[in-house]
């Protein structure tokens, strides 16, 4: 590897580590699991990215590797520790504002969320993210209407875990 | 429920402020760091499981070994079986590198998922291959022994004198069974620990997955 990739792929990858951060949010619980889950993700971006030509947006190509290390490769640590904190860190939920009819609508579903399985995380992010079913079907290897049915079913989930 | 998605689609994307920043250099000294990735250990462990089976091999079949087996009279198929033994263990190490490099991050997570199954089926059946083997070589070894080895006439002898040798062969086979079956109980429990640990995650998510295209 030269120089000369190196660079452009931390440059790359410093722009756009949002999308990396937001993929480690939804998996991991802690900050250190955050930490070890970026850093996997950066790893298998770094061993991906000589086979990165640049048919597709840098991150669009992104989303792909960061979900398919969250979801087949990583090893969920055991840690579960300070959930709660952690959260309102990540997700700012201002307790000034928790009485907020909306405000605390949205703690609720990010609880929900998180509570969802790996494969339903994922098509939840992608859809968060705007994309649509064609991408979110491609992304996870399924036909877009089985994303499109999948999707459905989350939605129940979601309804079922916030009025039990 | 639309709405209320609505309404997170919105605030996740107002989010991107608060999450943490790595700086250039952060991100410079990961790319560098060791991956703990399944597939990594998974490559690992196969790589022991190649080196484990082809010791037992070389230990079992030394010049020495080879002399017992010739006044054993188990010469011609132990020499079959290692030969059989060694083309197959080219076959699996070229199946399991050339299944290895298919494994592609920038894959769908479904074929990637499928990849990496693939992978670990090559070394179980690998493994499975070799417990066959085993079992073959233990089978001939112990019979050549009991009907040629040293002490074969004064065993027999016994047999016979004790009952008649039918019954004393069926008591032999009956116990090499036994010892056959609690080493694959053995085998298989150990590969059922150390893979269900390994691919538990991975194979609930490939079957999430593969259900929905059914």
């Amino acid at each position: 590897m030269n120089k000369k990739l190196e660079h452009q792929f931390v440059t790359e990858l410093e722009n756009n580590q949002n999308i990396v951060h937001k993929v480690c949010t939804l998996y991991t619980n802690d900050r250190d699991s955050h930490q070890d889950l970026f850093q996997e993700i950066t790893i298998q971006l770094w061993k991906a990215y000589p086979k990165f030509r640049g048919e597709s947006k840098f991150s669009t190509w992104m989303y792909r590797v960061a979900l398919n290390t969250a979801i087949t490769l990583y090893r969920k640590s055991k840690r579960t520790i300070q959930t709660q904190d952690y959260e309102s860190v990540v997700f700012k939920i201002k307790a000034d504002t928790y009485d907020e009819t909306e405000e605390q609508q949205l703690k609720l579903l990010y609880g929900a969320v998180k509570q969802l399985g790996d494969i339903e995380k994922a098509l939840i992010f992608l859809y968060l993210e705007d994309k649509n079913y064609t991408e979110i079907a491609e992304t996870l290897g399924i036909t877009e209407v089985n994303a499109r049915v999948k999707m459905n079913r989350i939605k129940n989930k979601l309804r079922t875990i916030l009025n039990p | 429920m639309m709405d209320e998605l609505e309404l997170l689609k919105k605030d996740w994307q107002k989010k991107e402020e608060h999450l943490p920043k790595l700086s250039y250099e952060d991100i410079y000294k990961m790319i560098w760091k060791k991956s703990s990735s399944i597939v990594k250990w998974m490559f690992y462990i196969s790589i022991i499981e190649f080196v484990f089976w082809a010791t037992i091999n070389l230990v079992f079949t030394d010049a020495e070994s080879w002399e017992l087996f010739r006044t054993l009279h188990v010469y011609e198929i132990t020499l079959t079986v290692t030969l059989i033994n060694y083309a197959v263990l080219l076959y699996f190490i070229f199946k399991f590198y050339s299944n290895y490099r298919k494994i592609s991050f920038t894959d769908s997570s479904k074929k990637l998922m499928k990849t990496i199954l693939s992978v670990k089926r090559t070394v179980t059946q690998y493994v499975w291959f070799n417990i066959a083997i085993f079992t073959v070589s233990l089978v001939t070894g112990l019979y050549g022994s009991v009907r040629y080895g040293p002490d074969s006439k004064k065993i027999l002898d016994a047999a016979e004198h004790a009952g008649n040798q039918t019954i004393f062969w069926i008591l032999t086979i009956g116990a090499t069974l036994v010892m056959v079956m609690i080493l694959l109980l053995l085998v298989w429990l150990f590969y059922k620990l150390l893979y269900g640990i390994l691919l538990k995650r991975l194979k609930k998510n490939y079957e999430e997955l593969r259900q929905l295209e059914i």
